[in-house]
């Protein structure tokens, strides 16, 4: 069996909010933006257990419960968003989504 | 845990302390339920009702806080109530009430539906009333992501639009990566904080106090280091500081102009009482802190003025120039780390920034026509002939906003730049000067179209004018005390001054 100390998850988790960061940075599409984003919000997630587990207190587990509830808000208000969006303009690409220019 | 030491927990939940949160958010759902019960003929009351309620809180509001209030924790420390938090929260009632009213002109005009628009308005609104008073990182998370969510909702409210829905889809990437670096940044001091392993680590590593202690014990810490500038960002993205400015102007184009007027004024003014929250939880870092905020307020101050030069479309102006009003605000962040008579001054700079703010808003509310995101300055030529007193209040607004010397945001700046000038900051005080002068010349370029310009159709052709509707009697009422107000403000500031003055 493989020890797994804090270390490994913290670790674990910066490298999913990294990979999350630069996904919403670099990626045209805006549903892949949208994965990326819940993906930062996840790596959080995993670092607050892990902490909650090592330091042996239990606000950490309580605040999990806090956060899944609003990434489901923002996911619900934001897939609204982009079909509305698709409806009419027919893209989901970013840069084609530039009608607000002067 | 057994049942007595729970009690022991449940005594510190005061819920009268939140009573006008409480209220607030009852009225947005008796609102949902008016819409059900009562037949459709009577709906467009609705929005009466909503500004009525708003009305009757702000009252209650201003009367109780003659009589002072309990300051200290409720909630097992999860609020903190103070002074502060009371002037904030008639600060954002009086933002809600003004939208509200702005809402009823610019809603008319569009086939959507009008009762949702007031609910999440009030929703955003009490959540932001809380916010101000979080004492504990949890409710400062959910209460920041209750008036965001409610923000996405908003701004692509005109659902007819493709500008408001880009608009909201940019708020929305823009809104959520910042909430996501906020939160990261949490988790990181919540760990740290929790350590065992280091010296005065504690259980409850979120509350602001106890984060405090921890971090005055560990002045070096990089895991904390880095978790306190993941926090900054995540606010800097909320008060639009560069460089985290991007989404600005084409969120406030599209917006639907009562809401780009809330963003301006009621989110930006939120994300600054965080920022002040945060700072004064983190200033054991103050060799970290302190730099980062002089050279984000140097750069929001000069990137807002000079982006503010080129724009023709006034949302895009207003927003851009918003920015250099962080970058005031922010000097003044700066300047109340070691000044506490720089906090009255935000305060005060806040008020004069919502009255001036809302008499510029309420003027394009009346002046756009029905494509909501295209408001040229050209627009505006020859308005004072046609409409003096939209002029008037415009120009009252502008002037404000430049920082022109009877008005209240002249006073706002000086109390700023004195605050300033006591903390010792003389170089970005020097940057300072320069945005206000370029903020005049920008200002008065909208200004020159109201007055001294004439009215000329695209083509060079002779065309008529578009007619332009008549002004309500609501929103000329609400124009004329925000102009009022703002050169009233400016000659005497009353006891508002002398008590900030004095905290």
């Amino acid at each position: 069996m493989i020890h797994a100390g804090l270390n490994t998850y913290v670790t674990l988790s910066a490298l999913l909010f990294v990979i999350g960061f630069f996904g919403v940075l670099l990626r045209k599409n805006t549903l892949v933006i949208f994965m990326s984003l819940e993906l930062m919000l996840v790596a959080s997630t995993l670092a607050l257990v892990a902490f909650s587990r090592f330091n042996g207190t239990l606000d950490g587990n309580v605040f999990v419960f806090f956060i899944l509830t609003i990434a489901a808000a923002e996911v619900a208000v934001g897939l609204a968003i982009i079909v509305a969006l698709f409806r009419m303009r027919r893209t989901v690409q970013v840069d084609e989504l530039n009608a607000l220019k002067h | 845990m057994d049942i007595p030491s729970l009690q022991a927990l449940a005594a510190s939940n005061t819920w009268t302390s939140i009573l006008p949160e409480l209220m607030l958010g009852c009225l947005a759902l008796l609102l949902l339920v008016l819409e059900i019960v009562l037949p459709k003929r009577l709906h467009s009351a609705l929005p009466g009702v909503a500004l009525l309620g708003v009305l009757a809180l702000l009252a209650g509001q201003l009367l109780t806080a003659c009589c002072g209030i309990t300051e200290g924790e409720s909630f097992n420390g999860l609020l903190y109530h103070s002074q502060e938090g009371q002037l904030m929260r008639v600060f954002f009632l009086l933002a809600a009430l003004l939208t509200g009213v702005l809402g009823t002109v610019c809603l008319a005009r569009q086939r959507v539906a009008h009762t949702e628009f007031y609910h999440i308005l009030l929703v955003v609104t009490a959540a932001m009333m809380l916010l101000v008073q979080s004492n504990h990182f949890v409710m400062l998370f959910v209460t920041l992501e209750t008036v965001t969510i409610g923000l996405y909702i908003l701004v692509s409210y005109f659902r007819n639009s493709p500008f408001s829905l880009e608009a909201g889809l940019k708020y929305l990437i823009m809104g959520a990566l910042s909430s996501a670096i906020l939160l990261f940044g949490i988790v990181l001091l919540y760990g740290v904080g929790g350590n065992p392993s280091l010296p005065a680590h504690t259980a409850s590593a979120m509350n602001f106090d106890e984060l405090r202690a921890f971090l005055a014990a560990n002045p070096h810490n990089f895991l904390a280091s880095v978790g306190i500038v993941l926090v900054l960002s995540g606010v800097a993205f909320k008060i639009a500081a560069f460089p985290f400015q991007i989404w600005v102007p084409d969120v406030y184009q599209g917006a639907p102009t009562p809401v780009t007027a809330f963003l301006a004024v009621a989110s930006k003014a939120a994300g600054f009482l965080v920022l002040l929250i945060v700072a004064r939880t983190f200033s054991p870092y103050a060799w970290l802190l302190a730099p980062v905020l002089t050279v984000m307020a140097a750069a929001t101050l000069l990137f807002g003025s000079l982006a503010a030069l080129t724009q023709h479309n006034v949302k895009r102006l207003m927003g851009l120039s918003g920015v250099s009003h962080a970058g005031f605000l922010l000097l003044g962040v700066v300047a109340a780390g070691t000044q506490s008579m720089a906090v009255g001054a935000i305060y005060f700079y806040l008020f004069a920034y919502l009255l001036a703010s809302f008499a510029v808003f309420g003027v394009m509310a009346q002046v756009a026509g029905p494509e909501d995101a295209d408001q040229e300055i050209s627009h505006y030529a020859g308005l004072a002939k046609d409409r003096p007193f939209l002029a008037l209040v415009l120009a009252i607004g502008l002037g404000s906003l430049a920082g022109i010397p009877p008005l209240a945001g002249f006073m706002g700046k000086l109390f700023i730049f004195i605050a300033a000038f006591q903390a010792g900051l003389y170089g970005l005080l020097a940057v300072a000067v320069v945005a206000v002068v370029i903020s005049i010349y920008y200002y008065f370029g909208w200004i020159r179209a109201v007055f001294f310009s004439n009215w000329v159709s695209p083509d060079g052709e002779a065309a008529p004018q578009p007619a332009r509707a008549p002004v309500g009697l609501m929103a000329g009422l609400m124009l004329g005390v925000l102009a009022l107000a703002t050169i009233f403000l400016g000659f005497y500031q009353g006891p508002l001054g002398q008590w900030l003055n004095n905290r």
